[in-house]
């Protein structure tokens, strides 16, 4: 099973130069004086986004920076750091390395590796200085590198050892480790595909041995099971073997003479893989400075210096990592890996053997040739999916819209139509009608087909988390299994690229605050194994979109002791689905320790935020002990909206469906007032309070008794409120119209639309007529509703 | 758009102390006993008055929403806005479409009278007085025979904040 991620790469590239396009924007207008939270906010989640998504897919370089960038953001935004113009210039130094990144990513473009780093430097002491930039030696190259280059023209059996060391030392420089893959015999097919999956992790270079089998060297900062979850989706994990080159680096030592010969072949023949093919031993050490010097090349060649003096720099500036404490004690090393090497067995020979070729190989190479393969095989993965293509035609999404636009006016004029004719004499006018019949049926055909123009599968959302979920629990610690449900569940385009940001941080959630450790699950009685489900279904008009993990469930007593802690105002008589809906407050997060996966309590607001935004509903389920369940319902499109149209004096509004819970025509007895002002009504052990909606919008209408009209029972974030209308009118669909086109924001009013009489009807904001319902006193009505519409209205009218 | 908004007001700021560039072609409508003029090229079309759609809590004069071939209109009405002449709706109110910079808007009017070519000579500056319209939504007064016009920066004067038909408003 192998996953074709590069078809959603296009998706993160265009979201990721959105974002930092946007972030830029904010950056460039933010007063640094007084900076605007909403704006550093807005910043952090831009870093934060790209960072989830650069993680998705394995852009480990994007991830680091983001990950820096991020840490910084967000002690400025806590207030634990004052914003400073050079904070502001490091941002946007930031963003033109992560806009480099993408581009290296999308169109293979070089990437500048050391302004990389410098960014990175000056992020990080930013970072931890509290303000103070220390500028990083970035052109301060090493006096030694000379004299290097001198020794290894002349004593040989020390140049040997030096650059081996040399080697190792670089080997953390750019936080890099270089694996060796030995693969077990798979097909040639296989073995690119690997190697494609490999290079997201980082540099690879693949050769076959004499047996016929490939081995691949990578330069990677990931882990030993970074590589073996990629491994696995092509082959058994059990079959390969891993090695870690620098390790075999100290080796050096004992075999001195025959490695000088090696070194000196380093410099580009490559004629020496037979000659060393019986001296296991010795062949590590050419790999190592391969890998060395690969590296070297590459950034020899995009900078312009010299080989060493390069080397020497990077030694320099960051010189710190893994293996820099083996520079001064190389005997130490040596005596550690000798050990290592007692314990290789017959198949070494082998593996030393084809890492001299790889390096016999790599040595002669150019960076630029280094360059030219890893384009190759970009343009190689962009060819698969176009094949595809070649029975479907690209159109730009305006056009689509277009149409769909061009197809809601014409069901409009279809149902105005309709309507026409419905008083015609059916006797008289049978033919006419007859043909509006047909009409009806033909509009309903091609809105639909019209509709399905702009969906899609979920798949094109899922398939993107298995990845993602499995690198998460491998760095976590935890066995996830993974499900999809429902992955053929079709749903409009525009929706299905706004889920994705949500979907991602949910399932990071799940997987990293809802399933417990392997132990934990073990203690739980459960198995250790938590299983992780993202299901899509259609719901009536809508389609509810499911992640469940087994893990611990939400534990309400902290959620609460969380809040009170947050300072928001919380009582233990809270319904479970109010205390749940607390992990959507911004900044709230129950994680103990803020980590790379989240913690930082911004996902959650987000994904409200999101989903609010696509007229979607959230809603948790969780039962402590046995896992979590978040529930996304979201309308199929975001041009039409199911409604319940209701009538209130002579005008029409229309309610979205989704929001409807039940509707009712009260008992007398079942209408109860509070304090002789705000009314309630009691259905099935429930008191809701009755929005009155005359009275909040001053609409003239001759039922002001409830019992005369009629209640809608409306759920929204969790409140319940019943809305006290005159009559029911009909359930249709409804193409949604902006209010704010040509006029303002309405409060209580979400939208418009056009009924089938060619009249307007406004769609109600049910959330806001919720919340305005609750700072709406009956006899102060007009004021209270006045003091929500200031932040709308300009003062003159309201004083 | 809101820069645009903002770079209107400051040219009007100037236009209404000098009448320069205001010479051109204006729609001249009734409002009252007085006669108006607005700049012939923000009138998108004129139509009879249908049935609004009002919206809640909004001020009298914005009478409400209406579909112009699938485009949400608000229809203000000038006669309430500024107490002129008596408020009937029948076959003969007349609803000038106006598009502002992309936004159309309908205002409500008497009647609507002619449209003449005003040149520069013909146009007076705004004597300083009390009136419903703030005399700096007023490019001018133009006197053609008898008669006298006032010329309304109609742009701007719609997206005034007491119209209160946009969200941002630009602050003056």
């Amino acid at each position: 099973m192998t996953i074709d991620m590069s078809q959603f790469y296009e998706v993160f590239f265009d979201e990721a130069e959105e974002l930092l396009a946007e972030a830029e924007r904010l950056l460039l207008g933010i007063d640094i004086e007084n900076p605007d939270t909403e704006d550093l906010n807005a910043i952090f989640r831009a870093a934060h986004s790209i960072k989830g998504g650069a993680a998705t897919f394995g852009f480990m370089d994007m991830t680091e920076i983001t990950h820096v960038l991020e840490n910084l953001l967000d002690k400025i935004r806590k207030h634990e750091m004052a914003l400073t113009a050079e904070h502001v210039d490091a941002f946007l130094a930031a963003k033109d390395v992560l806009k480099m990144e993408v581009d290296g990513h999308r169109f293979a473009t070089e990437v500048d590796q050391e302004q990389v780093a410098d960014v990175k430097m000056m992020l990080k002491s930013l970072s931890e200085a509290g303000g103070l930039v220390n500028k990083p030696a970035t052109s301060v190259s090493a006096p030694q590198t000379t004299p290097v280059v001198d020794e290894k023209k002349a004593a040989v059996p020390e140049v040997a050892a030096q650059v081996a060391t040399q080697a190792a030392d670089q080997v953390p420089a750019d936080g890099l480790t270089h694996f060796h893959i030995f693969l077990p015999e798979i097909s040639d097919k296989d073995a690119t595909n690997l190697q494609e999956e490999l290079g997201l992790l980082g540099e690879v270079a693949s050769s076959k041995n004499e047996h016929g089998r490939y081995v691949l060297v990578l330069s990677t900062d990931s882990t030993q099971d970074d590589i073996v979850s990629i491994c696995s989706f092509v082959l058994d994990p059990n079959d390969l073997v891993i090695s870690l080159a620098p390790h075999t680096a100290a080796h050096v030592r004992p075999v001195i003479a025959e490695a000088k010969a090696v070194i000196v072949e380093d410099a580009g023949f490559g004629l020496f893989e037979d000659d060393v093919s019986d001296k296991p031993v010795l062949a590590s050490t050419p790999v190592v400075a391969d890998a060395g010097t690969k590296g070297k090349v590459a950034i020899h060649e995009e900078v312009g210096y010299g080989l060493f003096a390069i080397e020497g720099k990077e030694n320099v500036e960051e010189g710190y990592g893994f293996f820099a404490p083996f520079k001064p004690h190389p005997d130490a090393a040596v005596a550690t890996l000798i050990g290592d090497d007692t314990l290789t067995t017959e198949a070494n020979s082998g593996k030393a053997e084809v890492a001299v070729k790889v390096e016999a190989e790599a040595a002669t190479k150019t960076a630029a040739e280094a360059v030219e393969r890893r384009n190759q095989g970009r343009r190689e993965s962009d060819k698969a999916p176009a094949s595809a293509e070649t029975s479907s035609i690209r159109v730009g999404i305006e056009k689509v819209d277009q149409l769909i636009n061009l197809v809601g006016e014409l069901v409009i004029t279809q149902a105005m139509i309709e309507q026409r004719i419905s008083n015609l004499d059916p006797v008289q006018y049978e033919p006419l009608i007859n043909s509006v019949g047909q009409l009806t049926r033909n509009t309903r055909d091609l809105q639909e087909s019209v509709m399905s123009i702009r969906m899609m599968p979920m798949d094109f959302v899922f398939s993107r988390f298995p990845r993602m979920v499995r690198d998460l629990a491998a760095k976590l610690g935890k066995k996830v299994e993974f499900v999809t449900v429902g992955a053929a569940t079709e749903l409009d385009k525009g929706l299905i690229e706004r889920i994705v940001d949500p979907l991602t941080h949910l399932v990071r959630n799940s997987v990293d605050h809802g399933i417990e450790m392997p132990a934990g699950r073990r203690a739980a009685g459960k198995s250790e194994v938590g299983t992780l489900t993202l299901s899509a279904a259609h719901k009536g008009g809508s389609i509810v979109i499911e992640v469940t993990d087994d893990g611990a469930g939400l534990n309400r007593e902290k959620l609460l002791a969380k809040a009170k802690a947050n300072g928001l105002t919380v009582s233990e008589n809270m319904t479970d689905t109010e205390v749940f809906g607390l992990i959507f407050a911004p900044g709230f997060s129950t994680a103990e320790v803020v980590t790379d996966v989240s913690g930082r309590g911004v996902g959650m607001d987000v994904v409200k935020r999101n989903i609010a935004a696509m007229n979607g509903v959230v809603e948790i389920r969780s039962a402590l002990g046995y896992g979590t369940t978040i529930s996304i319902s979201l309308p199929l499109t975001l041009a039409i909206l199911d409604g319940m149209s209701v009538s209130l004096g002579n005008s029409i509004y229309v309610i979205p469906l989704n929001l409807i819970v039940e509707t009712l025509q009260p008992r007398a007895e079942d209408i109860k007032t509070v304090t002789g002002e705000g009314r309630m009504v009691h259905v099935r052990g429930e008191y809701l309070p009755i929005i009155a909606l005359h009275s909040l919008f001053n609409h003239h209408t001759d039922i002001t008794d409830p019992t005369e009209g009629v209640l809608v029972l409306l759920e929204s974030d969790g409140k319940k409120s019943a809305l006290f209308v005159d009559r029911l009118v009909g359930q249709q669909q409804v193409v949604i119209k902006s209010l704010e086109t040509n006029y303002r924001k309405v409060p209580g009013v979400s939208g418009a639309t056009i009924m089938g009489d060619g009249g307007v009807a406004l769609i109600l904001d049910v959330s806001a007529i919720i919340q305005m319902g609750q700072t709406t006193n009956y006899l102060t009505g007009a004021f209270a509703f006045s003091h929500y519409a200031n932040q709308a209205i300009p003062k003159e009218l309201t004083k | 758009m809101s820069t645009d908004i903002v770079n209107n007001a400051a040219n009007s700021k100037t236009a209404s102390t000098k009448t320069k560039n205001a010479a051109g072609e204006y729609l001249t409508f009734v409002l009252g006993d007085e006669q108006y003029g607005l700049e012939i090229l923000k009138v998108q079309e004129i139509r009879g008055y249908d049935a609004v759609t009002q919206i809640a809590n909004t001020p009298d004069f914005i009478k409400g929403v209406v579909n112009l071939r699938g485009k949400i209109v608000p229809i203000v009405d000038l006669r309430i806005k500024f107490h002129l002449g008596k408020v009937e709706y029948d076959e003969f109110t007349v609803v000038i479409i106006l598009n502002l910079n992309g936004r159309v808007v309908g205002i409500v009017v008497d009647g609507v009278s002619d449209v003449m070519a005003l040149k520069e000579d013909q146009i007076r500056d705004v004597p300083s007085l009390v009136s419903n319209i703030d005399t700096k939504y007023i490019v001018g007064l133009a006197s053609v025979e008898t008669q006298m016009f006032i010329l309304v920066d109609i742009e701007q004067l719609m997206s005034s904040q007491e119209m209160a038909l946009m969200d941002n408003v630009a602050v003056h």
